[in-house]
C-alpha cells in the first residue's frame, strides 16, 4: 500500500508469533537472487519489496500520476534534480545546476549527453514541453507548479523559469518534476489517462517484464551515469493487502529492501540473518495536537502552553512508535534531519519537557484553575477536549489515547474521537473540531513545512475547506518571515528567518508537536551495501518515491 | 405449475429489488472516492493540496449529476453488462477485472465447499450412527472447536506455522510472482501449492455446519419406524446407516449445500484476504476500501444474482423431490 509512509500499518496481530521467531534460526531464504532473476552469469538482480497488488498490479508507467503509476517509475524517469526529504539539499540529475538571478527567476543549466532509452538526444526543449503539458493539462499538476510560475522559456541549454511572486524554496518542487521525451508525449491524445506501458525515460532502467504479482526493470546500457549502477535487473513483487501476511514476507528474507512497520525488529527481522539484516527507521515526519484557533480556550496561548508543558512526550512517543522514534522538538524542525537550520537560542533544542508546576502557572494566567481534581475556568466549566483521528491510524489513536490520560490527570475532560479517514478529513479542512491529531511537516524544506502549517493565507473561515493550516493560525510577524524566507536567496538571511519561524512555533505553539513518524527501512547486505544510514544520511529510506532514484546510485556490490 | 409460476414472479421482484438496492448502498457509504484516494496521499505525511484534490477528481471522473439520472444509466449499463470502469483499475473494463478473478474464486471456494459438504456429511452420518458413543464426541467436539475459530485467525495461525516457519507453502498469492496465468502443467502445480492452504482453512471452518446438520438429522432418522424394520430384517449394519438412513437425511443437506454454492461467487473476503488470493473476495475488498462504486455494484450484482438463481435452482428442484409441493 502505498498509504504508508510513517505511520506504522494498522494491524499487528502477528506480533506475539514474530517475537517468538527470535530464536529460531531458520536464516532468510535467498534474497539477491529471488524468484524470477535468473538473468546470466554476473547479472545481480535487487529485489524491493514493491506495489500493493490488489489483487493485482495495474500496468501504468505514468510518471505524472503518482497515485496510480507504479513505483518503478521512479527509476525510469528522471526530475532535474533531487531534493533530500532529510535536509533539503539539492542533487543534481538532469540539470548539472541551478542559480536565481533574481527571487523571481530560476535558471537550470541542462545536462549535455544525455540520451533518452530510445536513443534520441535529452534536450532543454524537452523541459520546456514537459512544463507545458502540465499547464495544458492541470489533471497532472498535483503540485500546483503553475500557481507559482508565470512562464518558461529555453535559450541554448538554459531554461528559464519565472515565478508569479518570490518563492526561491519552491524550486525544490520545480526540480522534481519527472520528465517527458517530446517526441513522445506530443503525440499522447490524453496524457492523463494515458498508462504508459512503454515507457520511455532518461532514467538508470528500462521497463523488463510486467505480470500482474510482479514487474522487473533491467539496466538501460545508454544511461549517463552507468558506471554508478550496480544491479543489472530490479524486481518490484507485488505486496499483499494483508499486512500481517506482509511483515511475515518481509521477515522471511524475500527482499533486499523493505519498507515495513515491523514490532520488535531487533527480533523479527535482525535477527533472522544477524551477518545480513539491518534497519533504519529515521524520522519522516512530526505528528500533532492540533488545537482549533478560532475556538476559546484553545485561541489562548497560554492555555496551549498549558497543555504542551503538561504532555511527557518521551512516554507518548513511546506508546505510539514502540520506542523507535523519539519526542518531538517545539521548534518545529525534524531533528537530527534539519540540525543545520535549528535555532541555536532555543533551549534544549527545542524540547519541552513536562512540568507540572509551570502547566498550572500558564493554565492560571489563561484563568483556569484547579479545584477539586477539575481545571475550571472563570465560567465555572470544566476545560473539555475531544481530540479527532482516523480510526485506523494505530500510532495516532495509541498516541491520542495517553494524551487524553495525562489530560485527564491534571483535570481536562479530554476524550477521542475515531471515525473514518473521510470523516476526519472533513472535519479538520472545515475547521469543524476542538482538537485533532495530525501530520506536521516532512517535507525536508523548512520554508514548505512552516508555509504550509502557518501561512494565515490558508487559514480559511470555519466552514470552509482548506488544505493546510487546519488550526486557522494568523499572525503578521509569522506571515512576514515566511515571505522573507521565501524570498531569500543567501543563506544568512535564509536562516534568520528561519530561526524566526522556530521562535513563533516555540512561543506560540499553534500546534502542539508531539513525537517523530518513521520511515520504516529495512535492508539485507548480502547483495549490495551502500544503503542510507544513520551514519550516512544521503535520503530517507522509502521505496516509493525519488528516494529509490538516490538509493540505486548509491549502491555496491557487497 | 402455479407454483412455478409464483416462483418465477417472486425471483423478478426479488431480482429488482436486489438491483435497486444494489444501486443505493454504495451511495450510502461515507465518503467518496476522491476522498478515500486523497486519504492515501495524505498518509504518507505530506499535506493534501486543493490542487491535488482537483487533479483526482478530474482523473477519476467522479459523478456529479443527479440521482435519478444515475439510476436511470445504471438500469440501461446492467441491462447490456456494461460497468465502466473502475477507479482501482483504470487500464480495463470492470467485467476484465471480474472475468480475471471469478475462475480463482470459482476453483478454490467451489472446491473447497464440495470437500467441507463430502466429509463433513459422511462425518455427520457416522457420528449420528454411533451417537452416544465416544466417536460422536470426538467428531462433534472437533468440529465444534474448529468451527468456532476465525476463518481469518485460523488462516493467519496456517501462514505462520506451515508457510512461514516451516516453508512448506507459499506466502501469499494465487501463484508464484511473475508468472503468468496459462494451462501449462507448471503453472497448474504452482496454482495447487498456493490454494492447499487457504482451500484447507475454508473447508476446515465449513466443516461443522455439515458435521451437525447431517448428524441430527441422522438421529431423527434412525429413530423412524423403517429404520428399526430395515435392522429387524437383519440388514447389514453399513447398509441400513447408508442406504436407509442416511438417504433420508439428506435431503435438508442438499438444500443447504444449494444455498452455499450460490454463496461461492461471494467468495470468502477474509480468507482470500488472509491469503492474498486473487479471487472476487479480495477484490471486493479493494474495491470497498477505494470506494470504487462501478467495481462494488458489478460484484454485488453478481454475488446477488448468483445466490438468487441457486435459490431458484433449489426451488425448481424442490419439485422434484418434494411431492407433496407438487399439489
Amino acid at each position: 500500500m502505498r498509504a504508508r509512509s510513517y505511520r506504522k500499518s494498522a494491524v499487528v496481530c502477528t506480533v506475539a508469533m514474530l517475537t517468538a521467531v527470535g530464536a529460531s534460526s531458520c536464516a532468510g531464504t535467498g534474497s539477491g537472487t529471488a524468484a524470477g532473476g535468473s538473468t546470466g552469469s554476473g547479472a545481480t538482480t535487487l529485489t524491493i519489496q514493491g506495489d500493493a497488488g490488489n489483487p493485482a498490479l495495474v500496468e501504468n508507467f505514468n510518471p505524472m500520476q503518482p497515485s496510480s503509476a507504479m513505483h518503478g517509475v521512479n527509476l525510469i524517469y528522471e526530475p532535474l534534480e533531487i531534493v533530500s526529504p532529510i535536509d533539503g539539499t539539492f542533487t543534481p540529475f538532469l540539470a548539472s545546476g541551478y542559480k536565481f538571478t533574481d527571487s523571481k527567476t530560476l535558471v537550470f543549466t541542462i545536462r549535455q549527453g544525455v540520451k533518452w532509452s530510445d536513443g534520441k538526444p535529452f534536450a532543454a526543449s524537452d523541459v520546456v514541453f514537459t512544463f507545458n503539458l502540465l499547464k495544458k493539462f492541470p489533471a497532472l499538476d498535483g503540485n500546483g507548479v503553475w500557481q507559482h510560475m508565470s512562464a518558461i522559456s529555453a535559450s541554448g541549454n538554459d531554461v528559464t523559469i519565472t515565478f508569479k511572486t518570490p518563492n526561491v524554496p519552491f524550486a525544490g518542487v520545480i526540480a522534481q518534476t519527472p520528465m517527458l521525451p517530446e517526441h513522445v508525449w506530443s503525440s499522447v491524445a490524453d496524457p492523463v489517462k494515458f498508462t504508459n506501458t512503454k515507457p520511455i525515460g532518461t532514467g538508470p532502467y528500462t521497463l523488463g517484464t510486467f505480470a500482474p504479482t510482479q514487474y522487473a526493470l533491467k539496466k538501460n546500457p545508454g544511461y549517463w551515469q552507468a558506471d554508478k549502477i550496480v544491479p543489472s535487473q530490479v524486481l518490484f513483487p507485488a505486496q499483499a493487502s494483508n499486512q500481517n501476511t506482509n511483515q511475515l514476507d518481509v521477515s522471511s528474507g524475500k527482499f533486499d529492501w523493505a519498507y515495513n512497520f515491523l514490532p520488535n525488529v531487533k527480533t523479527t527481522y535482525v535477527a533472522r540473518d544477524p551477518q545480513h539484516n539491518i534497519y533504519w527507521f529515521p524520522p519522516g515526519g512530526t505528528i500533532g495536537l492540533y488545537l482549533n484557533l478560532t475556538k476559546a480556550p484553545y485561541n489562548d496561548v497560554n492555555f496551549r502552553t498549558g497543555i504542551s508543558l503538561s504532555l511527557n512526550r518521551p512516554t507518548i512517543a513511546n506508546k505510539a512508535v514502540n520506542g523507535y522514534l523519539g519526542e518531538a522538538s517545539m521548534s518545529g524542525l525534524i531533528l537530527p534531519n534539519l540540525n543545520k537550520w535549528l535555532d541555536p537560542s532555543l533551549s534544549d533544542q527545542g524540547l519541552v519537557k513536562q512540568d507540572a508546576a509551570a502547566a498550572t502557572a500558564a493554565f492560571a494566567k489563561a484563568g483556569f484553575t484547579k479545584q477539586g481534581g477539575k481545571l475550571v475556568g472563570k465560567d465555572g466549566k470544566q476545560a473539555s477536549m475531544s481530540i479527532v483521528m482516523p480510526n485506523n491510524f494505530s500510532d495516532w489513536v495509541a498516541a491520542a489515547t495517553e494524551v487524553t490520560n495525562e489530560l485527564k490527570a491534571i483535570g481536562i475532560n479530554a476524550t477521542t474521537d475515531l471515525p473514518q479517514y473521510a470523516q476526519y478529513s472533513t472535519q479538520i479542512q472545515s475547521g469543524s473540531f476542538n482538537a485533532a491529531m495530525g501530520g506536521f511537516g516532512g517535507t525536508g524544506s523548512p520554508y514548505t513545512d512552516f508555509n504550509n502549517a502557518l501561512n494565515s493565507s490558508f487559514a480559511a473561515p470555519v466552514g470552509t475547506a482548506t488544505a493546510n493550516n487546519f488550526e486557522r493560525f494568523k499572525s503578521p510577524a509569522v506571515d512576514k518571515s515566511l515571505s522573507q524566507l521565501a524570498s531569500a536567496t543567501d543563506p544568512a538571511a535564509q536562516q534568520a528567518a528561519t530561526s524566526q519561524l522556530q521562535q513563533a512555533m516555540f512561543t506560540q505553539t499553534p500546534v502542539v508537536l508531539l513525537y517523530y513518524g518513521g520511515s520504516w527501512g529495512l535492508f539485507s547486505t548480502k547483495a549490495f551495501t551502500g544503503w542510507p544510514s544513520a551514519a550516512d544520511p544521503y535520503t530517507l529510506p522509502a521505496n516509493y518515491n525519488n528516494s529509490l532514484l538516490t538509493v540505486l546510485t548509491h549502491l555496491k556490490k557487497s | 405449475m402455479t407454483y412455478l409460476k409464483r416462483k418465477v414472479v417472486l425471483f423478478v421482484i426479488t431480482l429488482w429489488a436486489a438491483i435497486t438496492l444494489n444501486f443505493a448502498l454504495p451511495r450510502l457509504m461515507p465518503g467518496s472516492p476522491v476522498d478515500a484516494a486523497l486519504a492515501k496521499l495524505a498518509s504518507t505525511g505530506i499535506p493534501v493540496t486543493n490542487a491535488q484534490r482537483q487533479a483526482i477528481e478530474v482523473q477519476l471522473g467522479v459523478p456529479n449529476t443527479g440521482l435519478l439520472s444515475q439510476y436511470g444509466s445504471y438500469l440501461k449499463n446492467i441491462a447490456t453488462l456494461n460497468f465502466g470502469t473502475s477507479y482501482s483499475f483504470p487500464s480495463e473494463t470492470v467485467a476484465q477485472t471480474i472475468g480475471k478473478a471469478l475462475p480463482w474464486t470459482l476453483l478454490l471456494v467451489g472446491v473447497s465447499t464440495i470437500c467441507a459438504f463430502i466429509i463433513g456429511t459422511l462425518l455427520g452420518v457416522y457420528a449420528g450412527w454411533r451417537r452416544g458413543r465416544s466417536a460422536d464426541s470426538v467428531v462433534t467436539l472437533g468440529s465444534t472447536l474448529f468451527g468456532a475459530f476465525p476463518p481469518f485467525w485460523l488462516g493467519l495461525l496456517m501462514l505462520y506455522v506451515l508457510a512461514f516457519k516451516f516453508t512448506l507453502f507459499p506466502l501469499k498469492g494465487g501463484y508464484a510472482p511473475g508468472a503468468t496465468p496459462n494451462l501449462s502443467p507448471e503453472f497448474f502445480a504452482d496454482a495447487v501449492s498456493h490454494s492447499v492452504l487457504p482451500g484447507v482453512t475454508l473447508v476446515i471452518v465449513a466443516l461443522s455446519g455439515w458435521v451437525f446438520g447431517m448428524r441430527n438429522n441422522m438421529i431423527n432418522t434412525l429413530g423412524e419406524d423403517f429404520v428399526t424394520f430395515a435392522e429387524a430384517n437383519g440388514l447389514r449394519t453399513r447398509t441400513v446407516a447408508l442406504l436407509y438412513a442416511a438417504r433420508n437425511a439428506l435431503l435438508p443437506n442438499v438444500t443447504a449445500f444449494g444455498l452455499s454454492l450460490g454463496g461461492i461467487i461471494g467468495g470468502s473476503v477474509l480468507v482470500e484476504g488472509v491469503f492474498s488470493y486473487p479471487g472476487l473476495g479480495n477484490l471486493l475488498y479493494v474495491a470497498v476500501n477505494n470506494h470504487d462504486f462501478p467495481l462494488m455494484q458489478a460484484l454485488f450484482l453478481v454475488i446477488t444474482l448468483s445466490m438468487l438463481v441457486m435459490i431458484f435452482i433449489v426451488d425448481l428442484l424442490y419439485v422434484r423431490l418434494d411431492p407433496r409441493i407438487r399439489q
